[in-house]
């Protein structure tokens, strides 16, 4: 079981969000400003939280311990709205970016599922948005994290690719056995792959404001 | 003259590498870092590009005198003066150059997007493997710039060279003070010579720079 209990402050808003979870794909969603996005930094430690963070039995965040596993170390698989595809290296290079040695089978394998294989030894400026953030959710999984962030990665597919990506993200995340968080307002991936869904409002998940209010209900 | 320019070549070749190797830290230190102390530092950094060269000349000549700590050590260490030999000049022209080096280098690392040093550190690079494969390929450019900087900018010296070099032939005497010396002495045949070497180094250097820009830009925009 993995456990988020994290809180911080963003500007304006105030994220709070306390979750168990298994080894599943979980869709978040809500809307803009909901605090999605940030809640994925802070699980990738790019963002300071105040709270406790175990994921996959590792203790991630204690700040009681006064304890922050830093990014380097916790080596999520991410797929931000910016590719970060380094402009000088080939795709291939790309995506071995950070491990040591070169696991050709695996990376075939990844690169056929995703529908990659074309683009392994061309230059990212070569690549449409749709190509890049295929090859960005390749490097992702490619290094065996222990954890998937995964903010819109579907965005810039059509939607026959979709299908065939959703399909691909699904039986790897079963073979891995990782959690996997996957933001996404679209209602098809919801139905095919999400074991859990949240919804956000306000730095909230919404099932814990109704539970909160339940509670408060119950005790008046 | 060609013994004047041959030492203005090797005064700029050994400026330029060891302002590279002390620059980097230094941009790496001044765009990343937030320390108290800093805007002094950039100030200090700065100074040469403003400062008469004489005055810098000047400051160095009482730092490297064999009267002072440095210039003393150096005396006892190698057994020679500092002030007025071709080291000397060195650790000048380091000095003088530095702003030349340090700026290119801090603009092109600054330049580098979040983004990028972000996915190194999700990706699982340590720092030393960021600055290898991320940081210094992207600020290749600014690396570029800064060395031809350097050169270009040593081989133009003139004033600080003078205060700490002495004009010694054969040792200290560089290109642009043997110039200055051959229109005292109306060669003027010679001094034509020397000057139109000089510019054409110069013209080459800030050429390169400006290719390099442009190039540097291209990779920015990803192509």
């Amino acid at each position: 079981m993995n456990h988020i209990q994290i809180t911080t402050r963003m500007g304006m808003l105030e994220l709070q969000v306390d979750a168990r979870f298994s080894n599943a794909i979980i869709i978040i969603s809500g809307e803009n400003g909901a605090g999605k996005t940030t809640l994925l930094r802070c699980l990738a430690g790019l963002e300071q939280a105040e709270g406790h963070l175990s994921v996959g039995g590792e203790i991630w965040l204690d700040s009681i311990a006064g304890f922050s596993l830093p990014p380097q170390q916790r080596r999520p698989g991410c797929v931000w709205s910016d590719t970060a595809l380094l402009p000088w290296l080939s795709i291939e290079k790309n995506i071995v970016l950070g491990t040591d040695s070169v696991e050709t089978e695996w990376l075939a394998e990844l690169a056929d599922m995703f529908e990659v294989k074309p683009l392994l030894q061309r230059k990212p400026y070569m690549l449409s948005t749709g190509e890049a953030q295929r090859v960005a959710l390749v490097r992702a999984i490619y290094k065996r994290p222990s954890l998937l962030l995964l903010d819109e990665p579907f965005s810039a597919q059509a939607p026959a690719i979709r299908r065939r990506l959703r399909l691909g993200l699904k039986s790897l995340q079963g073979r891995l056995q990782i959690p996997a968080l996957m933001v996404s307002h679209d209602v098809e991936d919801a139905c095919m792959l999400a074991d859990q869904h949240w919804h956000m409002r306000q730095g909230r998940l919404l099932h814990e404001i109704a539970q909160a209010k339940t509670g408060q209900e119950m005790l008046a | 003259m060609f013994e004047a320019l041959f030492i203005s070549l090797q005064l700029a070749l050994a400026t330029t590498v060891i302002l590279l190797l002390i620059a980097l830290p230094l941009a790496y230190v001044l765009a990343f870092k937030a320390f108290p102390g800093r805007t002094a530092m950039e100030v200090v950094v700065s100074l040469p590009l403003v400062l008469p060269p004489t005055v810098l000349g000047y400051f160095v000549l009482v730092m490297i005198a064999p009267d002072s700590v440095l210039g003393g050590a150096w005396q006892s260490i190698f057994d020679r003066s500092l002030a007025f030999s071709f080291s000397g000049m060195v650790f000048a022209s380091v000095l003088y150059s530095l702003p030349f080096a340090v700026q290119p280098m801090q603009q092109a690392l600054r330049a580098i997007p979040v983004n990028w040093l972000e996915m190194a550190q999700t990706q699982g690079m340590s720092a030393k493997q960021t600055l290898l494969k991320v940081m210094l390929p992207a600020a290749k450019g600014g690396v570029l710039v800064a060395a031809a900087l350097s050169f270009a900018h040593t081989m133009g010296e003139f004033g600080v060279v003078l205060m700490v070099g002495g004009s010694i032939p054969g040792e200290t005497k560089v290109a642009s003070i043997a110039l200055f010396d051959m229109v005292e002495m109306q060669q003027s045949d010679q001094a034509w010579m020397l000057a139109l070497i000089l510019l054409a180094v110069s013209f080459v250097m800030l050429s390169l720079v400006h290719a390099i820009n442009q190039r540097g830009f291209d990779v920015g925009a990803g192509r």
